[in-house]
């Protein structure tokens, strides 16, 4: 992959100022820049390589979430289960669509560009200016990080029907590191395939999404999934991979470093090897194989890193 | 696979039922650790407790407590559970130089009832008699923000090791939770479903000393001797609470009886200079707080634990509030700590003080009031 096509593959950071304020983007390692259409030409003057973006082209952007975590003490617990704002599946759902993240208050850039990068989404970002360096150190960092352009790792098939609910309960998946693929209609391949509308699983049940994602859980059970993670709620992954290696992307929505995750993935795996967003690359300490599964610690995970695994023994 | 693995599922355990139409979690226990000859707890005191009181201990005006009533007591109480003449004699029964003790203190009832600073100098003082340097001695919590806030370190000779498993309860801090030894339950439907054992209870301590104090607890009913050794020395044990519920009854117990920690658990101090009869753990006021003025000793936490619901429960009714038994959904006001706060009469959680026989069926100890033996000493 080229250098021009992966810095294509970043999301972009949609700066509005002019061209005098290119020292501060240069020394927060900004390359990727997408600029409204009429400030294009001094930016290119000023040495970048400007994506124009008109208020067109923004305005048919689906907008996202601010990543991160907030409390919703009616519906989640500070400590237990806290409310996460997260958009992977709307990533997964619409893998082509076109996104951006409007107005993100300071402190959330980082893991907002983290979070589009993980999930391959062609997301724009409006920041707030405080969180430049922030910025500019996670896109330093995902542009080194090794390719790695694997499909998705699934445990489950949800038929899509496009409906407005089915959102929610993708939501709560995603939330609960449940991992899906999006199907037109139920695939042989899985064991579960869930359809709203169903027998199964009622359409009045995807009025409880959070109950519906648990029975999905249970009827998976957890020894079947690829991944679980133990150490935090609030870290949110997904798995690309196939049979030479396997990459786990782990996004922390909590706002604050956990120390020691712990890590488990189905399958006797010989090793890997993290690259953490702050730290670089770290081993993966404390590897044990039990019951057909292999768990390892992240000693530190800051907003992002990926786990990258050989394949089974 | 090379750690053995103990799974204890609910038809094989001994059941006390918490409500008719609810059922206990499936609890599966992993460790590697095999328990010692003679487990620390019950240990060898069986369904034995030494009461000491003393009216003296502490100023009920000013909360002190009065440190040198407070050794006499500690004296008193060694001796009386061992049979011993004197303190240095008692205390060699269970502690060698080589020793690397932890004091499992409480701090989550700050600034009104925690591990009585004088208690806590005297075990130090008594450990180093042993011939224990206080480098080998650790005065521990979960949270570092609770030790903090309470400060031991002034109050205990230099070199002693204050530590926490994590900097505060805000779930982030692993690194001090032993990844190979834990209790798995699935209790809620939450997505971690792992409680891991202290990193220095496997690894670094020989021998604990569990110094609790005499509390109500909203999900337990009471807080004690096993509440303070399991929640204490686990990660992640929030999660058995949620809206109203809990699964408290058979988790305390199951998680003390995880190895190394049921092993080394080898005495129980329950500090009852103070308590609190209501909002509990907590003290954050004094309006709950009460002055029991005993010291209670003993190996096996089940018996205190027995003894203290009955403390907080006879307490209860003398100030007019309702049993720490009741299950009535009418004094339920789910996740209102404010309303639970302002009046003895509230619960925010169906409390499960059968937590206390559970354990006696795991072996932890003696539930049977009819079969403890209460001795009281008077200071």
């Amino acid at each position: 992959m080229t250098l021009l096509l992966w810095l294509a593959a970043l999301p972009c950071l949609y700066w509005t100022q002019g061209a005098d304020s290119a020292p501060s983007l240069k020394t927060a390692g900004i390359e990727r820049l997408c600029v409204p259409s009429e400030r294009a030409d001094e930016w290119r003057k000023a040495g970048f390589s400007p994506v124009a973006v008109s208020e067109g082209d923004l305005a048919v952007r689906d907008p996202l979430l601010p990543p991160g975590i907030k409390p919703r003490t009616d519906r989640a617990s500070a400590t237990r289960s806290p409310w996460v704002d997260a958009n992977g599946w709307r990533f997964v759902r619409h893998p082509e669509g076109q996104y951006v993240y409007d107005d993100l208050p300071a402190g959330r850039a980082a893991l907002a560009a983290a979070e589009a990068y993980a999930y391959g989404a062609d997301a724009v970002l409006k920041i707030d200016p405080a969180d430049l360096e922030g910025l500019g150190k996670m896109m330093a960092f995902l542009a080194q990080l090794p390719a790695n352009e694997l499909p998705d790792v699934a445990d489950l098939a949800v038929v899509d029907d496009g409906s407005g609910p089915l959102g929610e309960v993708l939501n709560l998946l995603v939330r609960r590191n449940l991992l899906f693929r999006i199907v037109k209609a139920p695939d042989p391949n899985f064991r579960v395939n869930v359809q709203l509308g169903t027998k199964e699983y009622p359409m009045k049940e995807a009025g409880e999404p959070s109950a519906l994602a648990l029975k999905i859980r249970r009827q998976l059970t957890d020894e079947q999934r690829t991944l679980r993670i133990f150490g935090s709620e609030v870290v949110i992954a997904r798995v690309t991979g196939d049979d030479t290696r396997l990459r786990v992307h782990l996004l922390n929505y909590g706002g604050r470093d956990i120390e020691g995750l712990r890590i488990w993935i189905r399958g006797e795996r010989p090793g890997g090897e993290a690259h953490v967003a702050g730290t670089g690359r770290v081993a993966l300490p404390e590897r044990t194989v039990v019951d057909g599964a292999t768990e390892f610690t992240l000693p530190r995970l800051g907003s992002y890193g990926v786990v990258d695994v050989p394949p089974v023994k | 696979m090379d750690r053995r693995s103990f799974v204890r599922l609910l038809a094989a355990a001994p059941f006390v039922p918490a409500a008719p139409d609810e059922a206990a979690p499936k609890l599966r226990i992993v460790t590697s650790y095999p328990p010692a000859a003679r487990p620390g707890m019950p240990g060898p005191h069986p369904g034995r407790v030494i009461a000491v009181k003393s009216e003296k201990c502490v100023d009920t005006v000013t909360s002190a407590a009065n440190a040198d009533v407070v050794r006499e007591m500690m004296t008193r109480g060694m001796c009386a559970l061992t049979g011993d003449r004197t303190a240095p004699e008692a205390w060699r029964r269970f502690f060698v130089p080589a020793d690397i003790v932890g004091l499992k203190v409480n701090c989550g009832g700050h600034p009104w009832v925690v591990s009585a600073y004088e208690i806590v100098a005297e075990v130090i003082r008594q450990l180093m008699g042993v011939g224990i340097p206080p480098t080998q001695i650790y005065i521990y919590e979960r949270f570092q923000n609770q030790m903090d806030a309470v400060n031991y370190a002034p109050h205990v000779p230099k070199g002693v090791q204050i530590v926490a498993a994590e900097t505060a309860n805000r779930r982030a801090d692993n690194r001090g939770y032993d990844p190979a030894t834990y209790v798995e339950a699935d209790l809620f439907g939450e997505e971690d479903t792992r409680s891991n054992m202290m990193r220095l209870v496997t690894q670094r301590l020989t021998k604990i000393i569990n110094i609790p104090n005499v509390k109500d607890h909203g999900a337990t009913g009471a807080t004690g001797c096993l509440k303070n050794i399991a929640y204490g020395s686990f990660s992640n044990v929030a999660r058995t609470h949620y809206r109203g519920k809990s699964h408290t009854l058979s988790f305390v117990g199951t998680l003390a009886s995880v190895e190394p920690l049921r092993s080394r658990t080898v005495l129980q101090i329950m500090d009852g200079l103070r308590g609190v009869w209501h909002a509990g753990p907590f003290a954050r006021t004094r309006r709950y707080v009460f002055y029991p003025k005993k010291i209670f000793f003993g190996t096996d936490p089940v018996a205190i634990d027995r003894l203290l619901l009955d403390i907080i429960d006879e307490k209860r009714k003398a100030e007019g509030a309702i049993s720490i038994y009741d299950r009535s959904p009418r004094y339920l006001k789910v996740d209102d700590s404010a309303a639970r706060d302002a009046d003895p009469n509230v619960n925010v959680i169906i409390r499960e003080p059968g937590h206390v026989e559970y354990a006696a069926k795991l072996g932890l100890g003696v539930a049977d009031l009819a079969q403890i033996k209460v001795q009281d000493v008077e200071v």
